[in-house]
């Protein structure tokens, strides 16, 4: 009975359309077409950004770490505290988009999951081996002057820092990683990386002290997190 | 305007930027647009390698930063050699994923049970040839007389016996080698790896601990069949008169389980008389041919099917000083490890020293370290010779790598020296005639291919065409075939005088493209080395023709050299370069929008005389590479946070 029902409508919809005289598309109206809007035409070649090529995100990386051989990377990401942040360059290499001359593989242009996943295992153990030479210091021996530091070259106070003092630190680190001032970055990037901070640091001040970090330390940690993983930082 | 602004900074500049971003009287800041940032951190990834410091951002933003100044700065940094290097690199692929295996310079090692019931490791090579029957191309010890059937890259048969001293004194001997000693070429070696006899031993030269170290206590000296441990340069040519194999039931001396060889027609015909030791003639024929003073033409491995032999890296994308990681490696890989190097270091030679960017084809230069030196000095003549040997050439008599251009004061320890060889010989083409070059691209065929696509930028693309049975050996005319081999087989023919699957070079003199003491028999076959070097396809009754050389007899005389001549006189080549560098720093492919551009820069790489350095300044101070890569400016502006 439904199926009917259906039939008939159909019919119904189709002599409907029919009935309309067919859309005339050629010759047009000689009128010109009046415009909604008036725009600047951007001339500007556009092309997708590219990945940074492999070789120059490792580099930055050992550069970052403070200028270390990668297998001595390795060894300080790996460290020995059983925190498994790093395993070793052998199982990044080809995530990392290199090329594998032997095979013909060539390098990647184009991130995919496994690279991405890949980005994110480095940067938290960047991030975290930083915080604990630059924060803590090396072997808890209190950390550096701020100059020597590579990452967090600036001082972090105990308890709550307002936005101005947030955004003052922010720009090393955006400068650090992304390569510009953060006052240059998107409008709303510095209130949200000022409010990712605050929740860490809240999250992990009510919480046992479960983390090796201080509530400030983790806050910067994530902070670091967001920028490392950021695409800015991969691409170029 | 960022170009533009750059511009009136560079003539409003009084003082260099220094790059330290962190001088006492620092100039006011400059202003500076989102795109300036971008702009100074592509060129940095481009020509620093890396992204820029937070001091070096500093140095931008001082309102005396000269960017052209920086940019002629960081176009003679390593960072810059080893981008462009990377370009080529990423359309060569030259390393290796291949083993050089050639029983004349491989030591295999297998142990026995001495005379006190202790293992004792024995070097030895396949296929040595000794008087005894009993071990004529064998290992020097008879199953007879250590209880076991050894043979090369096979499993042992039987059960090990003691074997006496007499016979294990008899039968080889004691060896101080190159790679235990840095001073093996003395009648007394003292100055023994990992002691401080040994002073300043290259740190990259590492040996596995098994051929250094034997019980944990450092090995002083290796015992080695007799016979590979003769130092002669030259041997004679040895006929046992053994003319044919024996009956299948008959028993075989010593308790061997596979007849002795039988004499060739070669060493019937020339026994007595000198054969090079280092060729794969004298391994074949004289007993009295080894591995030279310190056992230097020979690589050792740690088993009896090769083993390993050195440790070196899987891994080094950053370069030698950075690996990634650190592997025994098998002494097969040793000799393609270094051809690779070579390749890299001409590379970046090419680049750091802005030379002539032909030279990349027609250079006669190359740089070689110590295991390249032994390599080109001694052990590529092992290549040769053998279906040769017909023809007259008993060894390699025009090497594309001549043995005497091989500086002489690199031993094979020397890892990380290289020196520059100014001429390796009349036969070298730039990269085209580099072992590396040769084996990754083994055939005639592949190397043209090469050829064609790496610096032509052009490639093989077949027509719609109705395929048809044929038996036309002349791709060049056979329906299908010849869109593309009507090019592709006068470019293979430049390698015909180069051996596929080698770097073994047949002169004019001894091998003409057509030869006449090479024709078909009655069954219509080539016959002996005829075979192996000539094309069947391509013989009469009255002559054939060299292999690979149909397409083009022309081309198969003028040699990979002339390749490299008539390559870069084709106006493609110097467009082809401009392009591939320009892609790669604008990092996409160029299109019909670049092709202003693209003729511009090439006009002017050419009136540089083919300098790269100018090319690439050129590039990075335009405005398209300033601007290149925006879809995504949205994001930088106002999208991702």
């Amino acid at each position: 009975m439904r199926g009917g029902l259906s039939v008939v409508a159909g019919a119904a919809l189709a002599l409907v359309a029919c009935s309309h005289p067919p859309e005339v598309v050629y010759p047009g109206p000689k009128q010109p077409i009046r415009p909604s809007a008036v725009v600047a035409e951007d001339t500007a070649p556009k092309e997708d950004l590219r990945l940074v090529p492999p070789e120059v995100y490792m580099r930055t990386y050992l550069q970052l770490f403070g200028g270390l051989a990668p297998l001595d990377v390795q060894k300080r990401a790996r460290g020995g505290d059983g925190a498994a942040l790093f395993d070793s360059w052998d199982d990044y290499v080809s995530a990392l988009g290199f090329p594998d001359y032997r095979l013909d593989i060539p390098r990647q242009t184009q991130t995919n999951a496994l690279m991405v996943a890949t980005f994110e295992r480095l940067g938290v153990a960047l991030c975290d081996r930083a915080v604990e030479h630059d924060l803590k210091g090396p072997k808890g021996g209190g950390p550096p002057a701020v100059a020597e530091r590579v990452v967090f070259a600036f001082d972090v106070p105990r308890g709550e820092i307002d936005a101005q003092g947030f955004a003052t630190r922010f720009d090393v680190l955006h400068r650090t990683f992304l390569g510009y001032p953060a006052a240059l970055a998107p409008s709303q990037r510095g209130a949200r990386f000022y409010q990712l901070y605050r929740d860490i640091v809240a999250s992990h001040a009510k919480a046992d002290p479960k983390s090796r970090f201080t509530p400030e330390e983790a806050g910067w940690a994530a902070v670091c997190y967001g920028l490392v993983r950021h695409p800015e930082f991969h691409l170029y | 305007m960022p170009i533009l602004m750059l511009l009136s900074l560079a003539v409003a500049s009084v003082s260099a930027w220094m790059g330290d971003g962190a001088r006492a009287e620092a100039p006011p800041p400059a202003r500076r647009t989102l795109e300036d940032y971008r702009h100074f951190r592509i060129a940095a990834i481009d020509l620093l390698g890396r992204m820029p410091t937070r001091d070096e951002i500093a140095g931008f933003e001082r309102s005396d930063f000269d960017f052209a100044r920086w940019v002629d700065r960081a176009l003679t940094g390593p960072a810059y050699t080893e981008r462009m290097t990377r370009i080529y690199m990423d359309v060569l692929r030259l390393e290796p994923n291949l083993n050089f295996r050639n029983a004349t310079s491989e030591l295999l090692r297998h142990e026995v049970l001495g005379p006190d019931g202790k293992n004792v490791w024995v070097y030895y090579r396949e296929n040595q040839r000794r008087e005894r029957p009993e071990t004529d191309g064998e290992f020097c010890l008879s199953p007879d007389e250590t209880g076991v059937v050894i043979r090369a890259r096979q499993p042992d048969k039987g059960t090990p016996k003691k074997v006496t001293k007499k016979t294990l004194d008899q039968f080889t001997v004691a060896v101080r080698p190159w790679w235990l000693y840095r001073d093996y070429k003395t009648r007394e070696p003292k100055q023994l790896y990992g002691t401080d006899a040994w002073k300043n031993a290259d740190p990259q030269y590492r040996p596995v601990e098994s051929l250094v170290t034997e019980d944990g206590k450092p090995v002083t000296e290796v015992r080695v069949c007799r016979e590979e441990a003769s130092a002669r340069d030259a041997g004679h040519v040895y006929a046992s008169g053994r003319t044919k194999p024996p009956p299948k039931d008959a028993k075989l001396p010593g308790g061997r389980t596979r007849p002795p060889p039988v004499d060739s027609r070669y060493a019937t015909q020339h026994q007595g008389e000198e054969v090079v030791c280092a060729t794969k003639l004298g391994l074949d024929n004289a007993p009295d041919c080894g591995c030279g003073v310190g056992l230097e033409r020979c690589i050792p491995g740690d088993g009896n099917n090769g083993g390993n032999a050195f440790y070196f890296p899987n891994h080094m994308p950053l370069g030698p000083g950075y690996p990634l990681d650190d592997a025994r490696q098998r002494q097969e890989r040793w000799f393609p490890y270094w051809w690779s190097r070579e390749a890299v270091h001409f590379l970046d030679d090419l680049f750091a020293s802005d030379r002539d960017f032909r030279e990349i084809l027609t250079g006669k230069q190359s740089f070689v370290n110590g295991p390249l030196a032994q390599f080109y000095g001694s052990i590529q003549r092992s290549n040769c010779c053998g279906p040769e040997t017909g023809f007259g050439m008993l060894q390699e008599s025009e090497p594309l790598f001549e043995p005497r251009a091989v500086p002489e004061d690199l031993e094979p320890q020397d890892v990380s020296t290289w020196k520059l060889v100014t001429d390796r010989g009349p036969h070298a083409a730039g990269i085209l005639t580099m072992p590396m070059f040769l084996e990754k691209y083994a055939s005639a065929r592949a190397r043209g291919a090469a050829l064609y696509n790496d610096f032509l930028c052009k490639s093989f693309v077949a027509d719609n065409q109705q395929l048809t049975a044929s038996t036309e050996p002349n791709l060049m005319v056979r329906p299908g075939c010849k869109t593309c081999h009507a090019t592709l087989e006068p470019l293979a023919a430049y390698f015909a005088r180069v051996e596929p699957s080698s770097f073994v070079f047949l002169p004019e003199s001894l091998f003409p493209v057509h030869s006449t003491t090479c024709k078909l028999d009655k069954n219509g076959r080539l016959n002996g080395g005829c075979n192996a070097l000539y094309d069947a396809a391509f013989a009469d009754a009255k002559s054939a023709t060299l292999r690979s050389a149909y397409g083009s007899p022309e081309h198969a005389d003028e040699t990979p050299a002339g390749a490299a001549r008539d390559i870069v006189a084709m106006p493609e080549f110097a467009a082809c370069a401009v392009q591939r560098v320009t892609s790669s720093f604008l990092g996409r492919p160029t299109n019909a929008d670049d092709q202003a551009l693209l003729d511009e820069l090439t006009s002017s790489f050419v009136r540089s005389g083919f300098k790269m350095r100018s090319l690439v300044k050129a590039i990075v101070l335009s405005d398209a590479y300033g601007k290149s890569n925006n879809l995504a400016s949205g994001t930088w502006r106002g999208g991702s946070q």
